[in-house]
């Protein structure tokens, strides 16, 4: 008896730790290893981080000498080394400490291998997106640049050591140590490589400059005709202050190509497009120089946009080493400093919007896709196996076809409705190029020669990058790498059978729009058109933002003696143009008569409204609701057909709505009634009004229908886990300089004073230095950044100056 | 009070365990504990033994907390924080209580077939 007890004892004892240590998926919800992960000795538990800190000690092989790591009461490190290769190691080290969990998922993200972490998905979403990575040639991308970094001694040693302090900080800890997400999810950190690195850039890449409308415009061609195109989707919009305004000041002579005339496209293109980059990314940035501020020196000021998530976006750090002091924000998994400031000088970037993007049509010999005709010659292609090691699933093979132009990534086994046609994407972020050594120059620059030297290797995203010197010169340069485009030069789907029709030149380095010390004593940019009409080179994108830019100048040009704090204000100013421009014509048109109550009171509120976005404004609210409900109910055109379109910009909307309220595209075309402008504006106000209704009846406990409530914005987790976001009530829109709309939205602020002195800095970002959900540090910066105000940052010279959370100090291993 | 020695041994034993081996290795102390120090309830040492010893530590690591995990994780299993800590303990205790029960059996095995011998 007492026998069979003991096995009975023992099958139950083993089973129950067979079923607690394997990870579930229970109709597509998974369940992590319950026994593993509820243990409090390893499991999640342990990630549980009090904000009692120990001063530490590691050893770490690969060091040369001593590295101080001081860490701030924000828990930015500052990390002291005597020398480069010590300074990267270290940093990645630490960075890996905070936020290994990201820095992986980033990158796999990138690389299109979610799906061995998650499985394929609902509907294999996961797997789907993962094929969208490698057809767009990403990776390929990564690896041109990853065989660039590696020729440069200064670059490889740079990511070579990176990487090092990663798997230094990976293969030192245990399960226990491990980010709580990897334990959720119940899986390993692998080796961070060299490759990762340039994968993380060229996804900074996708999300910036893989905005295109190429198929759309053609798909627009087709359907609405020239004549159209140009009112509805003109190249340059009346409004814009450009970036650099210098007419007949391009004293250059620019690259001509011998003008081929365009073979205007004739067809429409049926794929479903992958998604693009979000239009509502963007970002300010601008300098002021002594003249205008009141301490006599130039002040900097930067707040790049994007989807906010969490772990952070950016991982402030201050490196102190070799020749080098430099401090701003990091990405983790890149080495150096992307936009800070070092004794000499500051910088930050915006997004330059360029059309960065080109699609050419193919013709295949036959089914085999194994030639394509080009030069009335037929050319062969390559074939590229994707591998997907799809989690709990069988592997998955996909065939991706090169041509010279690039990967084609829509075919017949992806997201092609038509499989006739063939499109090869060819994406200036395919090229290898060199933004690691920019950045390594950049974070040493100590003038404006240096800074311009330094540009001179960053290749994509295209950004513009904002500069000030202690010394006292401001300046802008649109920079990356541009095609010599001829006029209407990718706007339109391309002949791919006709290599005249690539990209014949660069434009040098040297003719990128760019200037020092404007008259006016500032510089700006906000994603807007960038020259004045003189620049010689065609210029188009996939939207110009027609807004901040003007109110960012508008109040600059309007200052004087500009202090910190008025800069600090105008990075979270809420004054809608759009708003101001659209509103008053907008009720002008409206037909009060029948107005219900909700209506009246909603119509009164916004005649009487300031145009300012603040958190707690209603009128802001019943702007917004009827602006969403406008441009479907507008663009109904775009919206029902079966091809791929895109809408006018907001700019254009408005300027058609006040210049030609009879313009047919207003008539709704499922209703038999002419509608006009007029009635558009009536419909989607009252549908406006009903949208505000319903929003009551689902708040009960909120008596007003504040802005910042509405909106409904949260700092979203990368892993959609709708726990681990976090909501917040915020002002601000797109369009707006406080540009936080519900998802996207500054994503670090920076302010810098430019003092002889000695500068100082200020900055913020929605959320905080650690990646942990268990950390005070994961979003305690988050009450500030909403409260549109900044931390002083506290830039170092010497290890033990200021005061410190804690140190860590890394040592070599001693013989 | 063999028994309060037994549960206090696996807890103690769990504890050590834990700090070399992954969780399972709860499932050794809890067996050490029911063959050593076997008792007539065994199964119930070794479920109070592990089952208290991952309850306090989760509350301990809990009770410093400045951030809600033990919350954010709760509504990622679609429960609530005090459920998440029984199901924490009930776990550890299944496990280490049917280590405990096998244990015990080896040792009462062995015991009573020694028994048998001198007084059948």
């Amino acid at each position: 008896m007492k026998l069979a007890k003991f096995f009975v004892s023992l099958l139950i004892c083993v089973a129950c730790i067979v079923v607690l240590n394997t990870r579930w998926v229970i109709k597509g919800t998974p369940v992590p290893p319950l026994g593993k992960f509820l243990d409090p000795l390893n499991g999640f538990w342990q990630n549980i981080e009090s904000t009692d800190f120990k001063t530490t000690k590691f050893t770490i092989t690969g060091l040369t000498d001593k590295v101080e790591i001081t860490y701030d009461s924000l828990l930015i490190p500052h990390i002291f080394a005597t020398n480069n290769d010590d300074l990267f190691l270290a940093q990645g080290y630490i960075t890996a400490a905070h936020r290994l969990w990201q820095m992986e998922f980033q990158t796999h993200a990138a690389a299109g291998r979610i799906s061995e972490i998650l499985g394929a998905g609902p509907e294999g979403r996961i797997l789907d997106y993962d094929r969208g990575q490698r057809r767009l040639g990403i990776v390929n991308g990564a690896q041109h640049s990853h065989d660039r970094m590696m020729e440069n001694e200064t670059s490889r040693t740079m990511v070579e050591k990176y990487t090092e302090g990663i798997n230094q900080y990976i293969a030192s800890i245990r399960y226990k140590d491990l980010p709580v997400e990897y334990k959720l999810l119940d899986y390993r950190p692998e080796p961070w490589t060299t490759l990762k690195c340039a994968l993380l850039l060229k996804s900074m890449a996708q999300t910036l400059n893989m905005g295109d409308k190429d198929i759309e415009m053609t798909n627009a061609l087709k359907l609405f005709g020239k004549e159209n195109l140009e009112l509805l989707y003109p190249d340059r919009e009346p409004a814009t202050d450009p970036i650099v305004n210098n007419p007949g000041n391009w004293k250059f002579n620019p690259i001509r190509l011998d003008s081929i005339p365009m073979a205007v496209p004739e067809e429409f293109i049926h794929v479903k497009r992958l998604p693009p980059s979000d239009p509502t990314t963007g970002s300010n940035n601008w300098a002021v120089s002594g003249s205008k501020t009141a301490t006599g020196s130039p002040i900097l000021c930067g707040d790049p946009h994007l989807n906010l998530s969490l772990p952070s976006i950016w991982y402030a750090v201050q490196l102190h080493g070799a020749g080098v002091n430099v401090m701003g924000a990091s990405l983790p998994g890149a080495p150096g400093i992307i936009i800070g400031f070092n004794d000499s000088i500051a910088w930050s970037v915006t997004n330059a919007q360029r059309d960065l993007v080109d699609w050419f049509k193919i013709t295949y010999q036959n089914r085999a896709r194994e030639k394509y005709l080009l030069d009335g010659e037929w050319k062969a292609t390559t074939k590229v196996i994707e591998e997907f090691k799809v989690r709990n699933d069988e592997v998955f093979y996909d065939t991706v076809v090169y041509t010279h132009w690039g990967p084609v990534p829509y075919d017949h086994s992806y997201h092609a409705e038509d499989q006739r046609s063939n499109y090869s994407f060819r994406w200036m972020s395919h090229n290898g190029s060199e933004e690691v050594l920019a950045f390594f120059k950049l974070n040493r620059a100590k003038n404006h020669n240096e800074y311009l030297e330094a540009l001179n290797y960053f290749g994509t995203p295209a950004q513009n990058f904002v500069f000030a010197s202690v010394s006292g010169d401001v300046a802008m340069r649109v920079q990356g790498n541009y095609p010599v485009r001829r006029k209407n030069e990718g706007k339109f789907v391309l002949d791919g059978s006709k290599s005249s029709t690539g990209w014949k030149a660069i434009i040098p380095n040297e003719q990128n729009v760019m200037y020092k010390n404007p008259l006016r004593g500032f510089v700006s940019s906000a994603n807007q058109y960038p020259a004045d009409s003189t620049y010689p080179y065609y210029i188009t994108a996939v939207n110009w933002e027609a807004y901040r830019n003007r109110r960012i100048n508008q109040v600059l040009r309007e200052s004087d003696s500009i202090s910190v704090q008025d800069m600090m204000k105008l990075q979270g100013d809420n004054y809608n143009l759009k708003a101001a421009e659209s509103l008053p014509v907008f009720l002008n048109y409206l037909d009060t008569a029948n107005f219900t109550k909700e209506e009246k009171i909603i119509y009164t509120s916004l005649k009487t409204w300031d145009y300012i976005n603040t958190a707690e404004s209603e009128a802001a609210s019943y702007y917004e609701a009827w602006w969403d409900q406008l441009m479907p109910t507008l663009w109904d055109e775009m919206r029902n057909r079966d091809v791929t379109l895109s809408r006018p910009t907001t700019y254009t909307t408005i300027k058609l709505i006040k210049e030609k309220p009879d313009l047919s595209f207003f008539d709704i075309q499922e209703t038999p009634a002419k509608e006009t402008a007029k009635e558009i504006l009536q419909i989607s106000f009252k549908a406006g009004v009903q949208v505000i209704a319903d929003w009551r009846k689902n708040h009960p406990q909120s008596s007003t229908v504040d802005w910042g409530d509405f909106k409904d914005s949260y700092i979203g987790h990368l892993l959609r886990l709708q726990p681990l976001n976090i909501s917040v009530k915020h002002g601000g829109n797109h369009d707006i300089v406080n540009a936080h709309s519900r998802t996207h939205g500054p994503s670090w602020r920076m302010v810098v004073s430019l003092e002889k002195t000695g500068v100082k800095a200020w900055g913020v970002y929605p959320g905080g230095q650690s990646g942990n959900p268990g950390s005070y540090y994961y979003s305690n910066l988050l009450d500030t950044w909403v409260a549109d105000k900044h931390y002083p940052l506290s830039f170092l010279h010497t290890a033990d100056e200021g005061k410190t959370l804690y140190t860590v100090s890394l040592n070599p291993v001693t013989k | 009070m063999k028994f309060l020695l037994q549960l206090i041994v696996i807890a103690l034993l769990g504890l050590v365990f834990e700090m070399l081996l992954p969780w399972w290795s709860i499932a050794l102390a809890a067996f050490a504990g029911g063959f050593i120090l076997a008792t007539r309830a065994n199964f119930l040492a070794g479920f109070l033994g592990i089952g208290i010893l991952w309850l306090f530590y989760a509350l301990l690591l809990d009770a410093a907390s400045v951030a809600p995990l033990a919350e954010r994780i709760s509504k990622i299993l679609f429960i609530n924080k005090p459920l998440l800590l029984l199901i924490t303990a009930l776990i550890g205790g299944l496990v280490g209580g049917f280590a405990a029960m096998a244990g015990g059996a080896i040792k009462g095995k062995s015991k009573r077939s020694t028994d048998d011998r001198y007084y059948r």
